[in-house]
């Protein structure tokens, strides 16, 4: 048995309110579901309204020749069934509910705005103004030469060439950032100055890894040490869930995400794209190997669809991939609350025992962000992920 | 001859149109005062089951047709157009044809979704703002729905044009109203269909009304004779009595396929509810009317026949209701859980079959800015 | 080989119909006269009266039948045979073949091609430009050449495409003579360079390239150096093209016969303006037909952007600051 209260729908594609003409019913009688609640009018029609639910009528919410309002409740009634979704009731049109006013999000500001500049009175083109910011130049003090008045690019030039810093050297080459590259840049900008991250390191002995690794292409199985990480890094998730989780400026809390989607991060021709894994703690590791592949293939040939971009709650990247570089720290993809990036996989001087020995072992850098996760959960996470990574028996 | 039936007058085409071309064997089918034959009733080829068929399915699509304007009184559907005192054309021509016969609808032809196999539940997503395409046009033969009128009777004539081009023995079936014969585009549909011979059955649901314009206001003439003026045959009939509906859509449709060119059916029936959930057509009617043709029932009629057959008890009757209600209420349910599609594929999904570099950045664009908020 | 636009168009129909045997070509006077501009000529000879026909007089019931066709399993190509006679069909095109897709799932592979602009010294209804209207409705694909080897080119990749294709043919350059190349296809999407240069960039498409060229050559003698962009897709638009161009010269022209108020060049001015903001020297120029109804032939040329106009555009850019 549970109360539910049904609230007023839009009865005519895109009525506001109703007036009630009369009950059908009394606060106490039993109803069967479509058994005739009330006649209501609307701008459009006088409308009979059936009862959604089955059961005891328990309030009237307005008296006959009352406007009610879309949205707002017309009855309340204890009904048998389990309580059911009520309907959104403005499904077309506006009402209080719905209309295109309401839900207004005013977006928190990245950056702020532009100081209202000397410049306001100054007549000059984008690429002008924006010459003169770089130069540091400030054009209420320069005399325009162009038609109008209008400070031309010769006159910004002209008024910095006494600059000992010379700009505009022969050679140099403006490169436009358009597309991808741009909107890579937008979030980098996001990341680093709306999320406070702070990175921690460890190396982890990749011994087990590697004969893992020599197990599997014994029996035919090539598996990259990636499809390791992998799964190593959605298994700690799993165990702490922390990590999997999102900053909400706006209510000031930590949203954790239940499905662990990893996005690997890929160079590509064009830039850097996080191609998603969905559920990568579901999935065994020759399906992690398939699909990763799959998917890192597809970003550097540009073929993978939307759902493949997005949805992630936590990026992999590898940092220190070749030659002499060791580790990093990675940038947090925003609005997820981690990073973990990943060495090569080189002997390395390992003190076992003692004696220091070579061992295979790579560099794990984890970036977070320090609102969600301080450090001794970091430093939690990264040696749990450390633990699995050392201990691989497949 | 002529027959004054509440106010609209009723005259057998068959006394007034010379037949254009050679073999027309719906008229022979009914007597001047546009009754069915006893001879044409006997040689429909209806077995017992599938005349007691006709009686099941007319009331079960009434009873979902109810339901929906519940659910949409209950604002669980933002819309409903009832197709009430509809439902004889719905049964009859839907069952006249073969399954691989492709319908082309308006926006009234539920009763016919529901005949052809379409999920009522899943057809009502339509109108909880959740899709535009309701079911695979493909796997029903059963055209999206139309909605500017009219505008679908060309198709109709262009997919039967390429019936013909690949010499199947399809034939097409297209379904408008009233209101429909006076759009532009009904009139070059029509006379494409003559010129090109093309194997579609055109049927008007004469339900009487276009919103609030009635007949009168939609024509000075008669929709069946202008049939003639294109190059081939019309008829009218009694679009309540479903053995009529039946008897003329399958003759129409089995000449098409066998090379005789398009027929006009208009089938003179009457629009019982509003036109939407969102008229009031006390505005512009008179109760008296609808009480008139409410005594022409077409469910009633057919019933009183089938009983009067020995066909139909109450046993029968009663377990035909409950089928219904029990329709009725799965489609209720199971609305209840339609799922909502993210919203990225529901708005940029389905626009083209080869998206480009632009559209799908523009996606993109879209979906992280979803993700943002 | 060489050959003219209309008959690069011929050459590129009939290898649609060589190509994929449920093409069809049909519209007014297409079969036994050729079309009114012999575009189609020959082809009903060649192919038969089910894959070249005539249709009645309607507008809207050839594009609705194309639309029957395509569920059908045909590859429709009808054509309109004049710009101004599109109208009739405006529905059909917007309702119904751009949202056919979105609706049911099922793509139309229709292309619908359409002479266009003036120039020609035609009545009423005859040089109409209306290419903005239906780039201007999502679902569609609009595309325009140029040159008689991207007519080729481009209108076999439209018909090849499963999605719906206007295909806009510049009728006073149906006679151009230029090389077509039949194994040559142009991406649909995809602009191009006409010729280099690094102080101006001016866009056009169809009519509109070859005088941009011609104002080029002209502004070379003045020592401006002009970069001639040819669309040749509306939708998709290639603007990245077009601003790796902008990013060169800081200045930009958009020229069609089109009126500018509201025209296809507000929506190319509005990306630059927004893309290349802090690159502009000037803000970005309209050059096209006025805010009128097509005028009566004798004053086409004062309705048209023509060579002088263009290059009076290229004047106000330069000295603009």
């Amino acid at each position: 048995m549970a109360d539910q209260t049904f609230n007023l729908p839009d009865l005519g594609e895109g009525l506001t309110e109703a007036q009630l003409m009369s009950w059908r019913v009394e606060e106490g009688a039993r109803v069967e579901v479509n058994a005739p609640l009330c006649e209501v009018e609307t701008a459009k029609a006088v409308v009979v309204i059936p009862s959604p639910f089955a059961g005891v009528i328990r309030k009237l919410h307005a008296r006959p020749g009352q406007s009610v309002d879309v949205g707002a409740p017309l009855v309340t009634i204890e009904s048998a069934d389990g309580v059911r979704e009520q309907s959104p009731g403005t499904l077309v049109g506006y009402g209080p509910g719905g209309g295109p006013e309401s839900g207004i999000r005013r977006r928190q500001r990245t950056a702020a705005p532009v100081a209202e500049g000397a410049a306001a009175d100054v007549r000059a083109a984008p690429f002008v103004r924006q010459l003169a910011r770089e130069r540091g130049v400030d054009l209420s003090t320069v005399k325009g030469s162009g038609p109008g008045g209008r400070i031309t690019r010769a006159d910004v030039e002209a008024a910095t060439a006494a600059e000992p810093q010379p700009a505009n050297m022969p050679g140099e080459r403006r490169v436009s950032v358009v597309g991808l590259r741009k909107a890579i840049a937008r979030q980098m900008v996001r990341s680093v100055s709306t999320i406070p991250q702070f990175t921690e390191f460890a190396i982890f002995d990749a011994t087990a890894l590697v004969e893992a690794r020599a197990r599997a292409k014994a029996i035919g199985r090539s598996v990259t040490p990636l499809a390791y990480f992998v799964r190593a890094v959605a298994a700690s998730v799993r165990a702490y869930p922390i990590l999997n989780s999102s900053w909400d400026d706006r209510t000031d809390e930590i949203v954790i995400k239940p499905a662990v989607n990893l996005g690997i991060a890929v160079n590509t021709e064009k830039g850097l794209l996080v191609p998603v894994l969905r559920d990568a703690d579901r999935v065994d590791l020759a399906a992690i190997a398939e699909k990763s592949a799959r998917l890192i293939e597809g970003a550097r040939a540009g073929s993978l669809s939307p759902a493949d971009m997005t949805g992630g709650t936590i990026t992999l990247t590898n940092v220190g991939a070749s030659g002499p570089v060791e580790t990093g720290t990675p940038i947090i993809n925003p609005p997820e609350c981690c990073v973990v990036g990943f060495g090569a996989i080189k002997p390395r001087a390992m003190v076992v025992s003692g004696e220091v020995v070579a061992r295979p072992g790579a560099w794990i850098s984890i970036s977070v962000d320090h609102r969600i996760v301080d450090g001794a959960m970091a430093t939690e996470f990264l040696t749990d992920l450390v633990g699995r990574l050392e201990k691989i028996d497949d | 001859m002529s027959l004054r039936y509440a106010g609209i007058r009723l005259s057998l085409v068959a006394d007034v149109v010379q037949v254009m071309r050679a073999e027309d064997p719906v008229r022979r089918l009914f007597s001047p005062d546009g009754t069915l034959t006893d001879d044409a009733r006997g040689s429909l080829g209806l077995d017992r089951d599938a005349l007691r068929d006709f009686y099941r399915k007319m009331v079960v699509i009434r009873r979902a047709d109810a339901e929906a304007l519940n659910l949409q009184r209950q604002g669980q559907l933002g819309l409903w157009g009832q197709f009430l005192g509809q439902e004889a054309v719905h049964v009859g021509a839907t069952l006249a044809l073969r399954q691989s016969d492709w319908i082309f609808p308006s926006y009234r032809e539920f009763g016919m979704a529901m005949c052809r196999g379409v999920d009522p539940a899943e057809m009502l997503t339509l109108f909880r703002g959740l899709t535009h395409g309701a079911w695979d046009p493909r796997r029903y033969h059963f055209a999206p729905l139309a909605i500017p009128v009219a505008t679908q009777i060309p198709h109709a004539v262009g997919f039967a044009m390429g019936c013909r081009f690949k010499k199947t023995d399809e034939a097409v079936l297209v379904t408008f109203g009233d209101g429909a014969t006076s759009e532009g585009d009904w009139h070059e549909a029509m006379n494409f269909a003559g010129v090109f011979k093309a194997p579609v059955v055109f049927l008007c649901q004469n339900n009487y009304w276009a919103i609030s314009v009635p007949l009168s206001r939609q024509t000075a003439g008669s929709i069946a004779e202008r049939a003639q003026g294109y190059g081939f045959p019309g008829i009218r009939i009694d679009g309540n009595d479903i053995l009529s509906v039946y008897a003329a859509t399958r003759a129409a449709a089995e000449r098409a396929r066998h090379g005789g060119g398009p027929y006009l059916i208009e089938a003179v029936t009457y629009r019982m509810g509003a036109h939407t959930s969102s008229d009031d057509p006390t505005r512009y009617r008179l109760a008296s009317e609808v009480e008139a043709w409410s005594q022409k029932d077409p469910v009633a009629r057919y019933r009183t026949w089938l009983s009067a057959q020995g066909l139909l008890d109450e046993a029968f009757d009663r377990g035909v209701r409950e089928e219904a209600e029990r329709i009725a209420s799965e489609m209720r349910d199971k609305l209840a859980q339609a799922v909502m599609p993210p919203a990225g594929e529901a708005v940029y999904g389905h626009v083209y079959q080869h998206p480009s570099a632009q559209f799908l950045r523009e996606r993109e664009e879209f979906e992280a800015s979803l993700d943002q908020s | 080989m060489e050959a003219t636009m209309a008959k690069a168009i011929n050459i590129g129909l009939r290898d649609a119909l060589l190509a994929d045997p449920e093409t069809l070509i049909f519209g007014e006077d297409v079969g036994a006269l050729g079309g009114v501009f012999r575009i189609t000529d020959g082809l009903q000879k060649e192919f038969g009266e089910e894959r070249v026909f005539d249709t009645p007089l309607a507008e809207s019931a050839i594009i609705g039948i194309a639309v029957g066709l395509a569920l059908r399993g045909f590859r429709p190509v009808p054509e309109i045979q004049f710009d101004g006679f599109i109208y009739p069909a405006f529905e059909q095109i917007v309702s119904h073949v751009a949202k056919y897709r979105n609706r049911s799932g099922i793509a139309l592979p229709i292309t619908i091609r359409v002479p266009f602009g003036g120039n020609i010294g035609a009545i009423e209804h005859h040089s109409e430009s209306p290419e903005a209207y239906f780039a201007h409705t999502a679902g569609l694909k609009v595309v325009a050449p140029s040159t008689p080897g991207d007519a080729y080119g481009l209108l076999r990749e439209a018909i090849a495409d499963d999605d719906p294709v206007v295909f806009f043919e510049p009728k006073a350059r149906y006679y151009l003579k230029d090389e077509v190349d039949q194994s040559l296809r142009v991406p649909i999407g995809k602009a191009c360079v006409r010729r280099e240069g690094t102080g101006v960039t001016v866009i056009g498409y169809g009519p509109t390239v070859l005088t941009a060229l011609h104002a080029a050559e002209a502004a070379s003698k003045d020592g401006d150096s002009l970069e001639v962009i040819d669309l040749r897709s509306l939708s998709p638009l290639d603007i990245d093209t077009v601003m790796a161009s902008v990013v060169k010269t800081h200045r930009a022209i958009v020229v069609h016969e089109a009126p500018v108020f509201c025209g296809f060049g507000a929506e190319v001015a509005a990306r630059i303006s927004h893309d290349a903001f802090d690159l502009l020297e000037a803000p970005v120029q309209r050059v096209g037909g006025l805010n009128v109804p097509y005028p009566p032939s004798r004053f086409e040329k004062l309705f048209l952007p023509d060579v002088d106009r263009i290059l009076e555009a290229v004047d106000l850019v330069t000295t603009y600051g």
